[in-house]
Formats: structure tokens, C-alpha cells, sequence
């Protein structure tokens, strides 16, 4: 799924803000807790002094690393949630992500798990073998050795106090007891004490100061020597005492300190015995609380991995993120596209990487639009200088075929396609020899030949090419294409159709004939005539019952007025005028002459269209001329019935207005075709065989042409064509 | 913050302290009385279920037990607040000599030896003590004494106070006590 640009930035920032919000929250809770474990370890220690560092640590450390812990689960899991539900939307950069943290966590926890393991069984080894029975039999040995050498000491000390014991009685003064006591203690050792108690209170002392343990013999000894009481002994830390009631309320006590290192060694034994009883006694407690800690630690190690794996999966898949969104942009278009993102690592150089590249791009954009634009205007340049090129050859009549140096059409115009009866559009870009011809493209080549053995650039030549069922007059020019290099480039082949301008030199030269002969037939028809009558006025009488007469003399006078229409007709025919250009609107014209034509001959159906034209320039007697002559043979090819379409329209491309008469009649044979614009060349019984030499008279003086084609399915179709605004005219 | 704050309440609710299973009787000062008289007060009072049978095990391997006891005397006012006339704090310890087989009882500077476990645990919980009162004591007026014992947690062995917190069976701590003082 894809969200939109700036929704993705939205959700993005309220992330942020929740982020925040989030640690605002933490610190508050830190601060809290903190504040509560105070007020619960002062109320702990509202009592009386406490040992902080035994304490209020240890409490203040067990909360710390309890919240640690609730805060690193609510956090890693809200990501890892948050991650399964990115995976789940399909989010970008989720997938990696959730591989990462993944990753992470199972590279933490295996080791982790492993060392939890280790480590929990290596105190559990451990705290079994401190509070082991060979331990514990050996501590309780050494003590027991301990205990019996003081015993040992005290029990030899027994005779001596004894016998001091003796020495003293009830009556017995301290100075008295003192005395005793020093010649009891002569030749004994140093480290012996006697001392004499009198109801529990120091009496006499004879020997070396008993130092730090003294207080604790005498508060000892003044709880003993009740009456009744037989002696014993006493032993402590470095001591070794033997006591004797003495006198009644009395009593003696021989007291041994023993040197520092001994004692200090009987310590040692007594506090590890003390300790391995006082582990023994909480084996199964701080093993639990061993193993709380290394569970507390596991939890912190794998959380504190699985933190630090979302915090580097965001690390990676946050600018892959913005570069994937950035890029998804800029591929819809946006080179506005810029990634907010800093950092020193890769993904920096990267990211300003990706902003450089869509600030050069969109640089590149404009330079592009710049240099399109420019293209645009100078393609716009080269397509309308071309077709206005193509215009000029369009509507010039000379055929023009330009063949590049791969003996590929290059340009081919309307003139050249129609003459050589190729499509303009399919024959651009294939070879000529699959276009043209064989006998056109040999003609081609003939001419290319030709002006090589020439030497020289150009040919000009008149050939005859046949095309379809008749052979036309072109005149050719051939000229080879060098470039500057003097490089062969191509052809250009240039024909004009010669066919119109030789119908137009017979036309004239008719016309001159036509001129002669009538000048020179109308001179002695009109004596033939006069006297033809003369002699019917002169001879009828004497000749009335002489058919022959009569019928000669009719005969004469019959061609005679046959030979004057003929004369009348060459005299119109060599005597055309120029015609007299005026502005005006052709289609009405057309549709006059049709009107007429529709109530003179009322069977045959008269169509008449007219597409949208401007006013033309044309000569009104000569087009209704022309164009009655057109209609006049279309009835007389139809006879009764038929149809008979006219239309008008204007090429606005080429500028010409176009006269349109198709018939359906029999049509027109090919081979006549060739000559039906010729004078005297008639197939209708009773034609001059003038008609369309007028019609094509006309449309050439008007810088048109006449053309005659097949009409689908049947008949014929006569096309004038001229300039609707000649030149000088525009 | 929502699920932030539910989070927090869950985690507190489960590891929020327990009660005391019911069959081990929390400890308790009783028979509070004394008298006044001048400007002391004597006062003698009793804790019942102090030693839990851990803490006597503990006794017994040599750990030292400290009981920290709050003492304080008011005069007694019918239609208004008490008003304190004294109070003082001490602690008292025992502790077993694995040596010398006796147990160790010491209290302001002042040891005591108690030869069994019997008379140790007699020794900690049947207590006596003075408080020096301010103020202007006045005979016939009704005073009493509040008395509350804990167990000093700080004064146990190491080992001991890194599970104490977690044990309650070492969470020995007595409400406020109080009873009459008899005054001239």
C-alpha cells in the first residue's frame, strides 16, 4: 500500500510527537519511581539509622532495574507490535525491519540463553560446593579443634585456680586475696591471669592485662559463682578460663589469653563457620536471588538487543524508507522531491546523494524543457518550411520523387503519385524498385546511367512511359545529390506531364485551322448559296416536273447550311476570348445551369451538392459554357433516364475550386479517353467533337484542369479544376 | 500513554507486595504499662510472634537480630489531642557465639550473655525501658505509652538483606501498642 506524500509526512510527524509524549512519559514514571523508592526507604528507615549503602542501594537498585525492565518490555513490545502491524499493511521498509530485529534477538538470546544457563549452573555448583558436607564437616571440625584446645587450656587451668581457691576465704581482704594470688601465680606462664571475684565484682588480679576480652571474663565470671556452684571453665574468643567458688560469695578464676594469632586464626575459623551455617540457612534464597539477577540481566541483555535492533532496523529502514518514498515521487514527476534526513553515516551521503540528483535533474528538467521548447520551434520551423515545400511540390505540376542514397524513397509528391500511379504515403521510405515499375524504375535508371557516362550532375530527357493502358510524354530531369564532401546523397527526379501541354498545342493548332477553314470556307459558301438560289428562282419553273433539280438544288443548299453551322461552329471554337476573371459565387452558378437542365430533361434525376466555399474567381459565360457542355453530353449519354450527380466543393488545402458532373451512364472507353479532348474527335452522331476541347479550353484558361475518370459503378466522372483565387488575386 | 499507564498499573498490581500467608500471626506489642514518676517514665511491655521460625534458624547460625523499638509517652487529654511528654528510639541485638555456645544480648553499650535460646528469645521480647519525659509532668493525670518494634532489615547479615525484601516471613514489623501508665 502506498499512501499519498503528504499523508505519509502527517502520520510521520504524529509519530514523532507520540515518540515524545512517549519519553515525556517515561521520565515522569522514572521520576516517580525514584521518588516513591525514597519515601518507601525512608519510611523503611524511619526507625533509627540505617547502613544506606546496605540498603536504600540494594531497594533503590531492585526498583531501578525492575522499571528498567517493565519499561524496556512495554517498549520493545509496543515496537515489535507496531512492527508486525507495519508487516501486516504492508508498509515499506516493515519487512527488513522485522528480519533485523529478528536477527537480533536471536543472535542476543542464543548466547544469552547459553550463558544463563552456564551461569546459573555454575551457581548453583557453586553455592553447593560453599555449603557442602565436606565443608561443612570441616568447619565444624576446626571448630571443634578450636573448642577442645580452649577447653584443653581451661581444663589445665582447673588445678591452679584451685588451688588459689584455697588460699582465699570469706574473711579474705582484696590485699590479702592479691598476695595470694601472686604467690599462686609465681613460675607460671605469662599469658596466665588469677583473679579473685567477690559478689561478682573484681576483687584482686594478679598477671597481665586482659585487654579487650577482660570485660567480657568478668561479666561472664559475675554471673557465675552462685552458691552451690562446683567451678568449671569458660572460653571465648582467645580466651581460656577455669573458675573456682571461693570463700562463699567468692571466686577464683585462672584466665589464659592466648597470643593474637592464635586468636585471630579461632576468629577466622569461627566467622566461616558462622558464614557457611548463615549460607546454608539462605541456600535456596540466594540462589533465587542469584538467579533473579541473571534472569533480570538475561531480560536486560535480550530487551536492550531487541531495543537496539528496532533502533538500527529504523536506522536502515527509515532513509530507505524516505528514498523509496522520494523516488516513487520523483518517478510520478516530482522533482521537488527532498529528503529531510541528516546523518554521517552512508545513509547521509546517500540521501544528499538522492537531493543532488533531483536538484540536478530538475535542473536538467528545465534545461530539457528549454532545449524542447527550442527543438519544438525549430521542429515547428522545419515542418512548416517543409510543408510549405510540400505545398509548393503538392501543387505544382511537375512530379518530384527524391531518392536518398539507400535507393529509398525519400519524398514522392501527389503529381508524381498520380502519374506513376503510386500512393504517396505507402511508396515514402521503400526502395524505388519495389515501388515503381520495372519499365519506370529501368527508365530511372537508364537516365542515372546516362548521366554518369555524362559526367555531370544532371540529365534532361523526354521519355515515354507507359501508364496503364495508354503511354504519356514526360520530360524528366535527373539531378544527383553531393553533399559538400562531394559524397553521393541521392537523386532527385523531376517530370512534368507533357500530355496537356501537347493537348493544348493541337488545340491551337486546331484553332488556327479551324480559323483558316472557316475563313477560307466561309468566302465561296455564300456565292454557292446565292447562286444555288438564283437558279432554283430561274430554273424551278422550267424544271418543276424534273425531280432531279429539285432534289440537287436542295442538296446543295442543305450542306451548304451544313458547311455554314460547321463554319459558325470553328469561328466560336478559333475566336474564344480571354476570360473575364470576376468575384462570385461558383456554386450558384452550378446550380443555375443544373435548374435548367432539370426542367429540360425531366427523366434523368439531377443531383446537385455544394460544400462550404468562399467566393472564386472565375468567368461566369465561359464556366456556364463549360459546364453546359458537360451536361449536355452526360443527358446525351443517359438518353431517357438516368443520374446525373454535380457537386461543387473547395480544397482549402490546395486553394481550388473543384466542378464535379459524374454520370451513369455507358462511360467512356480508355483508349478514347486519350483523345476526347482533342477537336473533332467526337463518338456522338451529329457531334463537332468541339465540346470538351472547349471545356478543357476553358478550365486551362483559367489555370485549371479538365480530367475524366471511371465513376463506380458505372459512367463517367468530369472534374474541372482551377485556382479559386488566381494569382494576383489572393 | 494510555497503554503506557495500563501497562504500569498491570506490571504494579502483579508484583504489588502480598499479605502474610494466614496461618503465621502478625507480630504484635502487648501488656504496655509502667508508671510515671518524675521526670521518667518506666515502661515494660511484651511482643508476641516476633521470631518467625526462619529468624530463629537465622539466630541459631550465628546472624545477629536487631529489634529497633519507638517509645513515646502522652499525657492523656479526654476532649483533645494528646499532647507527648517524651519518646526515645534504641535497638537491642542477640546474637549466637558458635564458639562459646552462648548467646550474646546487647542493648546501649551494655552486653549481656544468655546461656540458651530459650532465655535469648525471652531476653529480645520482654523489654523494659526508660523514657526521660519534658514538660510539666502532673500527678493524677492519666499518661500512656505507645510502643512500636520492627526489625532492623539493615543490621541483617548481607546475604540476608538482598531477600529480605522479597520475604515476608522477615517483614516483622508491630503496629502502635499503647497502654496506661500509672502516675502518683
Amino acid at each position: 500500500m502506498n499512501l499519498p506524500v503528504d499523508e505519509s509526512v502527517r502520520l510521520q510527524e504524529a509519530e514523532r510527537t507520540r515518540r515524545r509524549r512517549e519519553r515525556w512519559a517515561i521520565g515522569v514514571v522514572a521520576f516517580l519511581v525514584a521518588a516513591l523508592t525514597f519515601i518507601e526507604a525512608y519510611l523503611v528507615a524511619s526507625g533509627g539509622p540505617v547502613r544506606f549503602s546496605g540498603n536504600i542501594a540494594i531497594f533503590a537498585l531492585i526498583n531501578l532495574n525492575v522499571i528498567l525492565v517493565v519499561l524496556l518490555i512495554f517498549l520493545v513490545s509496543r515496537n515489535l507490535f507496531k512492527i508486525l502491524l507495519d508487516r501486516r499493511r504492508g508498509i515499506l521498509g516493515s519487512k527488513l525491519r522485522s528480519r533485523l530485529v529478528v536477527i537480533f534477538i536471536l543472535f542476543s538470546l542464543l548466547p544469552t540463553a547459553l550463558l544463563f544457563v552456564a551461569a546459573t549452573n555454575i551457581t548453583t555448583t557453586s553455592i553447593k560446593s560453599w555449603i557442602g558436607k565436606r565443608v561443612g564437616e570441616a568447619l565444624s571440625g576446626s571448630l571443634e579443634i578450636a573448642r577442645r584446645k580452649l577447653n584443653d587450656d581451661a581444663a589445665a587451668l582447673v588445678p591452679l585456680a584451685g588451688e588459689a581457691a584455697t588460699l582465699v576465704g570469706p574473711e579474705t581482704t582484696a590485699e590479702t586475696a592479691g598476695e595470694a594470688l601472686r604467690h599462686m601465680r609465681t613460675g607460671q606462664e605469662d599469658a596466665v591471669t588469677l583473679l579473685f571475684l567477690r559478689k561478682g565484682k573484681l576483687a584482686a588480679k594478679e598477671g597481665k592485662a586482659l585487654g579487650a576480652a577482660g570485660n567480657e571474663i568478668l561479666d561472664r565470671l559475675g554471673s557465675l559463682g552462685k552458691a552451690g556452684a562446683e567451678g568449671g571453665t569458660i572460653i571465648g574468643d582467645g580466651y581460656a578460663v577455669a573458675w573456682v567458688p571461693a570463700g562463699g560469695d567468692g571466686l577464683v578464676a585462672a584466665a589464659k589469653l592466648l597470643p593474637e594469632a592464635e586468636a585471630q586464626r579461632i576468629r577466622a575459623i569461627k566467622d566461616a563457620y558462622a558464614g557457611y551455617h548463615q549460607v546454608r540457612l539462605l541456600d535456596d534464597p540466594i540462589r533465587a536471588s542469584y538467579i533473579g539477577v541473571l534472569i533480570l540481566i538475561t531480560l536486560l541483555i535480550v530487551f536492550a538487543a531487541s531495543w537496539m535492533g528496532i533502533y538500527l532496523a529504523r536506522r536502515i529502514t527509515v532513509p530507505v524508507q524516505l528514498l523509496a518514498e522520494g523516488t516513487d515521487r520523483v518517478a510520478r514527476g516530482d522533482l521537488d522531491a527532498t529528503i529531510d534526513y541528516r546523518s554521517d553515516d552512508e545513509f547521509g551521503t546517500l540521501v544528499g546523494s538522492f537531493n543532488r540528483m533531483t536538484a540536478d535533474l530538475k535542473a536538467m528538467q528545465g534545461n530539457l524543457a528549454e532545449a524542447h521548447a527550442s527543438l519544438t520551434t525549430t521542429y515547428e520551423e522545419l515542418r512548416r518550411r517543409t510543408q510549405f515545400i510540400e505545398t509548393i511540390l503538392d501543387n505544382i505540376s511537375t512530379g518530384v520523387i527524391v531518392i536518398d542514397r539507400h535507393a529509398r524513397i525519400a519524398m514522392i509528391n501527389k503529381v508524381a503519385g498520380r502519374l506513376l500511379e503510386v500512393s504517396p504515403e505507402e511508396a515514402a521510405g521503400s526502395l524505388y524498385r519495389d515501388v515503381f515499375r520495372e519499365d519506370h524504375y529501368e527508365a530511372i535508371r537508364g537516365l542515372y546511367r546516362e548521366a554518369g557516362n555524362a559526367g555531370g550532375r544532371q540529365v534532361e530527357r523526354q521519355v515515354e512511359l507507359p501508364i496503364g493502358e495508354k503511354r504519356i510524354a514526360l520530360r524528366v530531369s535527373m539531378t544527383t545529390l553531393l553533399d559538400e564532401r562531394g559524397d553521393y546523397m541521392g537523386l532527385v527526379v523531376a517530370f512534368d506531364d507533357l500530355s496537356q501541354a501537347m493537348r493544348l498545342q493541337r488545340v491551337l493548332a486546331w484553332r488556327e485551322v479551324a480559323r483558316r477553314i472557316a475563313h477560307d470556307i466561309r468566302n465561296p459558301l455564300t456565292p454557292i448559296q446565292l447562286s444555288t438560289e438564283r437558279m432554283i428562282r430561274k430554273y424551278s419553273e422550267e424544271h418543276a416536273g424534273d425531280p432531279v433539280f429539285a432534289e440537287c438544288t436542295q442538296a446543295v443548299l442543305s450542306e451548304v447550311a451544313t458547311l455554314k453551322r460547321l463554319v459558325d461552329e470553328f469561328t466560336r471554337f478559333a475566336r474564344m476570348p480571354a476570360p473575364q476573371l470576376e468575384e462570385g459565387d461558383l456554386p450558384e452558378e452550378v446550380r443555375q445551369v443544373v435548374e435548367m437542365y432539370r426542367t429540360s430533361h425531366p427523366g434523368i434525376r439531377w443531383e446537385f451538392r455544394a460544400g462550404e466555399m468562399p467566393q472564386a474567381w472565375f468567368d461566369p459565360i465561359q464556366i456556364r459554357r463549360a459546364l453546359t457542355n458537360l451536361l449536355e453530353n452526360a443527358a446525351a449519354a443517359l438518353g431517357k433516364q438516368g443520374c446525373v450527380e454535380v457537386s461543387c466543393a473547395f480544397d482549402a488545402e490546395s486553394g481550388r475550386a473543384r466542378i464535379t458532373v459524374a454520370d451513369d451512364g455507358p462511360g467512356i472507353t480508355r483508349k478514347d479517353r486519350e483523345r476526347i479532348f482533342e477537336p473533332y474527335f467526337s463518338r456522338r452522331e451529329g457531334g463537332t467533337g468541339l465540346g470538351l476541347a472547349i471545356v478543357s479550353a476553358i478550365a486551362a484558361d483559367h489555370g485549371g484542369t479538365v480530367r475524366i475518370r471511371d465513376n463506380e459503378p458505372k459512367g463517367t466522372v468530369f472534374e474541372i479544376e482551377f485556382p479559386a483565387r488566381p494569382r494576383g488575386r489572393e | 500513554m494510555r497503554v503506557l499507564v495500563a501497562f504500569f498499573t498491570l506490571c504494579l498490581v502483579a508484583v504489588a507486595p502480598r499479605p502474610a500467608p494466614a496461618d503465621a500471626p502478625p507480630p504484635k506489642v502487648v501488656q504496655v504499662g509502667g508508671t510515671v514518676r518524675g521526670k521518667e517514665a518506666r515502661v515494660q511491655f511484651r511482643i508476641e510472634n516476633a521470631f518467625t521460625p526462619e529468624m530463629v534458624e537465622a539466630l541459631k547460625s550465628g546472624i545477629e537480630i536487631t529489634f529497633r523499638v519507638r517509645l513515646e509517652v502522652e499525657r492523656v487529654h479526654r476532649n483533645w489531642f494528646n499532647v507527648t511528654v517524651g519518646d526515645m528510639k534504641y535497638a537491642q541485638s542477640i546474637r549466637y557465639d558458635v564458639l562459646s555456645r552462648v548467646y550474646r544480648f546487647h542493648r546501649g553499650g551494655v552486653d549481656e550473655i544468655v546461656p540458651d535460646l530459650r532465655h535469648a528469645v525471652e531476653r529480645m521480647t520482654r523489654l523494659e525501658a526508660t523514657v526521660p519525659l519534658s514538660g510539666e509532668i502532673s500527678g493524677g493525670k492519666p499518661y500512656r505509652a505507645r510502643v512500636r518494634v520492627r526489625l532492623d532489615q539493615a543490621g541483617l547479615a548481607d546475604p540476608l538483606r538482598t531477600i529480605v525484601f522479597f520475604s515476608s516471613v522477615w517483614d516483622v514489623e508491630t503496629d502502635w501498642a499503647h497502654g496506661p501508665l500509672r502516675s502518683p
